[in-house]
């Protein structure tokens, strides 16, 4: 008899991308079907205001709808929890805006599977080609933050590209809902003690995504609110 | 009634209101203990700080590290106002946040369960 497939959830979290969603969720089907797992590409849109949810449906994707806008972290977390709910083994989660690449994704998956990690990052920052001088700087500075606020090392703490074990899906939780969500995320499956990895991918920037990346500045919030998060749980924990 | 004394007094049933919550949350497993030990210490200092206002101030004016002139009534009420405020905000911060993580954890899940009626 032989063994079953691996269940894999590919989420992408999605805010008014619906120029690009279609293609992202094809491009992940055509990589997938040629693999020996089991798929499913899950986009959650968060509360989009054009047709972002359609366009993922018309790529073949399962969607989630947010009724309201809660940010990446909200998105994020919705998904998680859907692949755990829906019995998944493992989850995917890249950006909507194509600037991972697909085959990232599933190396990805391959390497969980191998060394047992319970949460792996894609890090564009081990291989910085392609990268502009101002995402280097911005990303390293909020990996050097979260590694002085949380204890955490990793070159790469705002990736988007991350890929969760079962374990991972069952007991990661995190309490912000903003793109600071990366960080908080990395300090929650440390106090679980679930095992943290990375592994280099390539960061693909096209004018599109480049127009949709993160400003700079709003690095600020992200540390304003880790800061934030990091006293008042020195009380409540 | 020495107003030092007074100043303990009235801040004394917010203080033991703020432990005792504490603990509680503690003892229903929402509070680790490590938590529950910080904001204790953080409490008991700003008791001890209460309690023994008169000698410290004697103190630091004895030996001239303050001019200040001794506590009077106003000063007895606006720090009584700081930590009734404190302890109000501590209390409302919990429960708010506990009120949007439960918004949060709905949302999401009435989210997951349309998705999958359609």
């Amino acid at each position: 008899m032989s063994e079953p497939k691996v269940k894999i959830a590919l989420v992408i979290p999605a805010y008014n991308e619906a120029r690009v969603i279609r293609r992202i969720v094809e491009d992940l089907h055509d990589v997938f079907w040629k693999s020996s797992y089991e798929f499913q590409v899950v986009v959650v849109d968060d509360g989009s205001k054009d047709d972002t949810a359609e366009q993922a449906h018309l790529g073949g994707a399962h969607v989630i709808r947010h009724i309201l806008n809660t940010g990446s972290g909200g998105a994020t977390a919705t998904g998680l929890s859907f692949a755990y709910q829906s019995g998944f083994d493992i989850a995917t989660t890249s950006d909507a805006d194509g600037q991972h690449d697909p085959h990232d994704v599933l190396r990805g998956v391959e390497m969980l599977l191998q060394d047992k990690s319970d949460l792996l990052i894609g890090s564009r920052l081990i291989d910085k080609q392609g990268m502009s001088r101002v995402k280097v700087l911005g990303n390293t500075g909020l990996s050097v933050i979260t590694n002085i606020l949380f204890g955490i090392r990793v070159t790469d703490s705002q990736s988007g590209l991350r890929v969760f074990s079962q374990k991972a899906l069952e007991q990661l939780k995190w309490k912000t809902s903003g793109y600071e969500f990366c960080s908080e995320m990395l300090w929650r499956a440390k106090q679980l003690n679930l095992t943290i990895n990375e592994f280099p991918i390539k960061a693909i920037y096209t004018e599109y995504s480049k127009s949709k990346g993160q400003n700079n500045w709003n690095a600020v919030n992200i540390i304003k609110s880790l800061l934030r998060r990091r006293i008042l749980e020195f009380f409540n924990e | 009634m020495s107003r030092y004394l007074l100043l303990f007094i009235l801040n004394l049933p917010l203080i033991i209101a703020a432990m005792l919550s504490a603990l509680v949350e503690y003892k229903m497993g929402k509070l680790s203990r490590k938590s529950f030990v910080r904001q204790i210490v953080i409490w008991g200092i700003i008791c001890a700080g209460l309690a023994l206002a008169q000698p410290i101030y004697k103190f630091l004016y004895s030996n001239g590290l303050t001019q200040t002139e001794p506590l009077s009534l106003f000063d007895v009420i606006q720090i009584t106002g700081i930590i009734t405020v404190l302890f109000m905000a501590n209390r409302s911060r919990i429960k708010l946040e506990g009120l949007e993580r439960r918004l949060q954890d709905l949302h999401q899940e009435l989210s997951i369960r349309l998705s999958n009626d359609k």
